[in-house]
């Protein structure tokens, strides 16, 4: 704190300022002096607190306020934070804390307990009167500092820890068991003392796993086929179809480019296209698609330039770090902190997505919970020092066909993509990366070399133990990044572990809702625990034992009983399980905005399966919804009602959100009616009775049952009469249209059981 | 049923009771308040109303609402509100005379530094409180006394986009939420409806303000709180009309049946919480229908009241349209309002870089008489007192002339700026802070914009480090980790 309390406003202060570093922060507000008691108040608070607050804040608040838990950020633990919440101001009795244990304002604390003793309330607010004294924290805080290396506590934490080789339980149902994922389940849920469901019915099979695998519903006839279907391996056959399907990739690629929050445009002021970025979505299908191995995957996201150079999607696969947003248009001051972005924008994102970890957090501290100190973070960051944004052209791959094409890459030693702030002189990357404190460029602490996280690095090997070396005569690049993916996908020494956890949680999210660890993209302290940790490790064994591949774990995954099940409650095992965590039944999900907008063109018989190549903002586009321009100040309106994410950080797992604006979508935007136009047209010289019975299956995979088939047949007859009423010319095809639009209306259509 | 985690993160979809205490707790809203308050706030939820049904806020607020005139482009606080009469003495002079520390790079443009310029307007005591106010607010000036001006306010960019997503979302970086999405996020809207949050941009064709729709995004909250921008031209909301060919009758008919087999599905799912909230999302969307344009539109509004906005000056006649159409949209339980004066290039906004007296008596002419008229509608209704109007930008302008344009400009100055608040909770008649002599740095009392952001919250109710969301790790809220009330201000 500058000891300028005392000096005149003015000019006096403002040169004094601006001779100090950070003058914008450095002014603060003086401090009232302190009272001449102080002393002696601060004494005896100390006393009160020993013999009577410290015991009760103990016992009754520090659970959940600076212990185990910080709920509401209010954190009591020490002095310094209590003052800085601002539970205490204002003194004892006008105090927010005193307001809420006497019961005064909500939330009643201790919550859902008991109040406290009248005497410990007023105990209380006399010790915030005398200055709220400690004499220790309430709790032995981990050393602060993390820039020594991490203790074997910290590489013991769950995820951090190696994968534990578990067998698969023995469970008491036998009969219940289809693959060893159902053991580990059914196990857990038996000491529950609840039993799982059965399998759901084939019509809610097919539609279930048509979603989960393509996003897109089964045809009538695919449904019927698959009812008829007597084989004993139908279903099995129905899953490598799916899983064979070009439209599987495109599926899943679409998951993967909301962790990478993959966008088409630079983003902030001119949002300038990238015109070539698209190329990294079209390598996510094939990839998906071709059942890429998963390390592969990795590797090439991160340094497919290098370790593929002559392979275009290898080069496209780069667009993965530097598909973030970056300000094109910078003053000269601004030049390096933006670079600093960047950085941090790669680190994070690859933390992130990779290693469910928040590596970001240690960008200005130590990271508070996770074990990864700020110079890891800039280590690890430096990897990305001389890497930037370039457009490359491109032959075919080698024995491939075609004519050459430019495509995006992240990448050294090419050149950087050209834009705006050229003009200024932006030098695009510096040679040098530097430690820095609190995110200051201002405030260089020494060179960081390249390295990665110390707590996935095991037995004492160091950065250098997984240095790719670059071929011989290769100098365009580092190998930082091929040196770095070698350390991800080290399941012995390195990260590989935790990124096959990681992975594998992904998956299982998507099949279930919910992934086994809640929190897709926290694997840290602060996250989720796992629900099934066992299962959780025996998955991730299982997909590095078996090459990686994801695709035949997700044939296991969805072979699996406890994928089958239907979807039946009740009430006594929603006592013991509300949240469904063990898996008792199959709960429905709601659908994302993809295949809501896929589904509804499928049905009205719409939809363009044409795959790759550059996508379009235009709303009346009828390819499928992964093929629009994701341009972040032009984001597709109808996508963004439906929780599509703004593509600026990456996303592990979608909200979910049920507004009016949605169902105006279905009711008035030109996307319903023109495909209620096209279900009617589909139906076209039917009958009312085969109308309702075709749009049903089309639209639901089912026929409609009685009461719906009478009340969608009242409905015809009356919506005609209606508008032969008001004059329309073909009030036949007019009610039909609307009948369409109802049924897509139907919370059927994009919730899945 | 869904997991509490589930629940978090649909945000919205969390319509049962369960839903919706697992949502404030898990948020760190409400910390755990299993109040009354929050059970009014339940038995509004069950009955389906969804993410932005109101919720009681951390104590008691002054303020319900928001209106915030956005001074895009940032306005020069040296030719509008922060009287500097040195300019005078040192009109001419080189700024190295009076800030020898100073750099080029200051500003936006370095090749174009002038000396020190006086503004070329007047200033005028006004208003019981005798505040100085430049000759281009002739009507705001009347209401000073209502005003809480901050002349202390500082950012951390030069450059527009980052000192708008600074000045929306307290980063300066793109893919935080705004304001405005953290409010409705907090608080819901009084108005199921309507839009909670509103955005109106420039509708004479210049375009939206630099970094476009991120300036009112929701980023990593539930998309439900982003701003909804009324479309300057064509209809303003997406999807408000009837498909053509369609009647109310015939469509209220399709919606019945939805609304029969939406409730026999629901039968068979009784368990599934949210298909009731889906239901009902297509009453209150038939609703809207209606609702939506009936606030918009102003033509219902005496000619009176028109003429008090500047409806009938064609200089102002759209600001005022906006501004009257937001007053009728608050008045019906809209949250928050943002409207953005002027558009995206230089001197198509407050950017006066290269005229900056022509350029700041146009946009002055433009939202003058409008928003006073606000303030006086909003007064005279007795909405005042709950409704906060901001007036500010992203930053402020230096007070050196910028050479090379048709006539002296001005170029951003990141270090000082002035914006105003009234109504809401807040004191009239009073200024907070000063710049230097000359306006080039605040230097008393400084006010950055976290702590705008704590005080915009604190009006509404809500204590800034406890409105939190969590995301990838960590729990985000408006203010990162700083921001202080700025109380000297408060009512």
């Amino acid at each position: 704190m500058l000891t300028l309390a005392s000096r005149p406003a003015g000019r006096l202060i403002l040169l004094i300022a601006l001779a100090t570093a950070e003058s914008a922060f450095a002014l603060e507000k003086p401090e009232a002096p302190l009272p001449a008691d102080h002393a002696a108040k601060m004494a005896q608070g100390l006393v009160l607190f020993k013999e009577n607050v410290r015991p009760i804040l103990v016992a009754k608040c520090l659970n959940c306020h600076g212990g185990k838990a910080t709920k509401a950020d209010f954190d009591l633990s020490d002095r310094k934070p209590l003052i800085a919440s601002g539970m205490i101001e204002g003194g004892g009795k006008k105090s927010q804390l005193y307001a809420v244990i006497a019961h005064a304002e909500e939330p009643h604390m201790p919550l859902k307990a008991p109040k406290l003793p009248d005497d410990a309330i007023e105990k209380i607010a006399q010790w915030i009167d005398l200055g709220a004294p400690y004499d220790k924290p309430l709790v032995e805080k981990k050393a602060v500092a993390r820039s020594s290396d991490p203790t074997a506590d910290d590489r013991n934490f769950w995820s951090l820890r190696a994968l534990k080789i578990a067998a698969p339980p023995v469970v008491k149902n036998e009969g219940w068991i289809r693959t060893p994922i159902d053991r580990f389940i059914l196990a857990a849920l038996e000491t529950k003392g609840i039993a799982p469901n059965p399998p759901a019915d084939r019509r809610v099979l097919i539609r279930r796993l048509y979603f989960d695998l393509v996003g897109l519903p089964p045809t009538p006839e695919e449904v019927d086929a698959f009812l008829k279907d007597v084989r004993p391996d139908a279903y099995e056959k129905l899953v490598d179809g799916l899983l064979d399907s070009p439209r599987y990739g495109e599926r899943w690629a679409r998951r993967w480019m909301d962790v990478a929050r993959f966008a088409e445009s630079h983003g902030y002021e001119q949002d300038y296209d990238r015109p070539h970025a698209f190329h990294y979505r079209d390598f996510l299908i094939k990839a998906m698609n071709q059942d890429m191995p998963f390390d592969k995957f990795v590797a090439w996201q991160l340094a497919g330039d290098e370790l593929a150079p002559d392979d275009p999607a290898a080069m496209a696969a780069t667009g993965f770090l530097g598909a973030g947003a970056f300000p094109t248009q910078l003053t000269e001051a601004e030049f390096e902190s933006a670079r600093y972005n960047e950085l941090d924008d790669m680190t994070a994102t690859t933390g992130s997505a990779f290693l469910g970890l928040s590596v970001g957090c240690a960008r200005c501290h130590d990271h508070k919970y996770d074990p990864i100190p700020t110079e890891d973070y800039y280590r690890m960051a430096a990897t990305f020092a001389s890497t930037i944004r370039s457009e490359v052209e491109m032959p075919p791959a080698p024995g491939a066909e075609g004519k050459p094409v430019t495509v995006q890459v992240t990448a050294e030693g090419f050149p950087h993509t050209k834009h705006h702030a050229d003009d200024r002189g932006f030098p695009h990357f510096y040679a040098k990366s530097y430690v820095l404190n609190r995110g200051d460029v201002n405030q260089k602490k020494g060179e960081a070399a390249p390295a990665f996280l110390r707590v996935l690095m095991r037995e004492g090997k160091g950065a250098e133990y997984w240095r790719v070396e670059p071929p011989k005569g290769w100098t365009r690049s580092t190998f930082r990044r091929a040196s770095l993916a070698r350390w991800l996908t080290d399941t012995e020494y390195g990260a590989g572990e935790l990124a096959a956890r990681v992975i594998v949680n992904r998956l299982w999210q998507h099949h279930f809702g919910r992934g086994i660890v809640a929190t897709p993209n926290d694997f840290g302290i602060q996250g989720e625990r796992p629900t099934h940790p066992e299962l959780l490790d025996w998955l991730a064994l299982d997909l590095v034992r078996n090459g990686w591949t994801l695709k035949r774990l997700q044939k296991l995954i969805v072979t699996s009983a406890v994928y089958l099940q239907d979807g039946t409650v009740d009430e006594a095992r929603t006592k013991v399980d509300r949240e469904n965590a063990y898996y008792w039944r199959h709960a429905p999900l709601r659908l994302e905005a993809e295949p809501i907008r896929d589904s509804m063109l499928a049905v009205g018989g719409l939809l363009d399966t044409t795959m790759y190549g550059p996508g379009t903002l235009d709303p009346n586009m009828r390819r499928r919804s992964v093929y629009f321009q994701i341009k972040r100040s032009e984001l597709i309106p109808t996508m963004m009602l439906f929780d599509w994410p703004e593509h600026l950080v990456s996303i592990g797992q979608r909200n979910v959100t049920t507004t009016a604006p949605q169902a105006l979508m279905f009711m008035n935007s030109a996307l319903g009616r023109s495909c209620a136009e096209g279900l009617a047209h589909r139906l076209s010289n039917q009958n009312p009775a085969e109308i309702v019975r075709n749009a049903y299956r089309i639209a639901l995979g089912r026929e409609p049952r009685d009461d719906e088939a009478k009340l969608s047949l009242g409905f015809l007859e009356g919506q005609r009469d209606v508008y032969k009423r008001d004059g329309q010319a073909d009030a036949d095809r007019a009610a039909k249209v609307d009948f369409c639009q109802a049924l897509l209306s139907m919370s059927e259509l994009i919730y899945i059981p | 049923m869904l997991t509490r985690r589930q629940l978090m993160q649909q945000a919205g979809g969390g319509f049962g009771l369960i839903g919706l205490a697992g949502l404030l707790q898990d948020e760190g809203l409400l910390e755990a308040s299993a109040s009354a308050g929050t059970l009014e706030s339940e038995k509004r939820l069950a009955l389906g109303l969804g993410p932005m049904a109101p919720r009681p806020s951390h104590f008691p607020g002054r303020a319900k609402r928001v209106i915030w005139m956005f001074i895009n482009g940032g306005p020069s606080h040296v030719d509008t509100w922060d009287y500097k009469p040195s300019l005078e003495k040192w009109d001419g002079k080189s700024i190295k005379e009076f800030d020898p520390e100073f750099k080029n790079t200051t500003g936006f443009f370095k090749d174009s530094i002038g000396g020190i310029m006086k503004s070329p307007f007047k200033f005028t005591p006004r208003g019981e409180s005798g505040k100085m106010v430049s000759e281009i607010f002739p009507y705001l000036g009347e209401h000073v006394d209502k005003m809480a001006f901050v002349h202390s306010g500082f950012t951390e960019s030069n450059n527009h986009s980052p000192a708008l997503f600074m000045m929306n979302t307290g980063l300066a970086r793109m893919g935080f939420p705004c304001v405005g999405s953290w409010v409705t996020y907090g608080l819901g809207s009084e108005s199921q409806n309507l839009p909670g949050f509103v955005v109106m941009s420039d509708p004479r064709g210049r375009g939206l303000p630099k970094g476009s729709a991120a300036n009112w995004g929701a980023a990593f909250l539930p998309g439900v709180y982003q701003g909804t921008h009324l479309r300057p031209k064509g209809p303003p909301i997406d999807n408000l009309e009837r498909p053509s060919g369609v009647s109310d009758g015939e469509q209220r008919s399709e919606l019945d049946l939805v609304k029969q087999l939406n409730q026999l599905h629901r039968d068979r799912f009784a368990a599934e919480t949210d298909l009731a909230a889906r239901i009902e999302s297509f009453e209150l969307a038939y609703r809207m229908q209606s609702a939506a344009p009936e606030a918009i539109d102003i033509e219902a509004e005496p000619e009176h009241i028109k003429r008090l906005y500047g409806i009938d000056d064609p200089k102002c006649e759209h600001v005022a349209k906006q501004c009257l159409s937001a007053r009728r949209m608050l008045e019906r339980g809209v949250r928050y309002v943002q409207i953005y004066s002027g558009g995206m290039e230089n001197q198509l906004s407050w950017d006066g870089h290269a005229d900056i007296k022509g350029n700041h008596q146009q946009f002055a002419g433009e939202t003058d008489k409008p928003v006073a008229g606000l303030l006086t509608d909003l007064a005279q209704r007795g909405l005042l007192d709950d409704t906060l109007v901001i007036w500010g930008g992203e930053f402020g302008r230096l007070p050196i002339s910028q050479t090379g344009g048709k006539s002296p400009g001005r170029d951003h100055n990141p270090h000082a700026f002035t914006f105003w608040m009234a109504g809401g909770g807040v004191k009239g008649g009073v200024s907070h802070g000063e710049t230097d002599e000359l306006g080039y740095h605040a230097a008393v009392d400084k006010v950055h914009v976290n702590d705008m952001h704590a005080t915009i919250l604190h009006l509404l109710g809500i204590d800034h480090e406890r409105l939190t969301y969590k995301y990838n790790g960590r729990r985000f809220r408006l203010t990162d980790v700083a921001g202080k009330v700025i109380k000297p201000i408060l009512a």
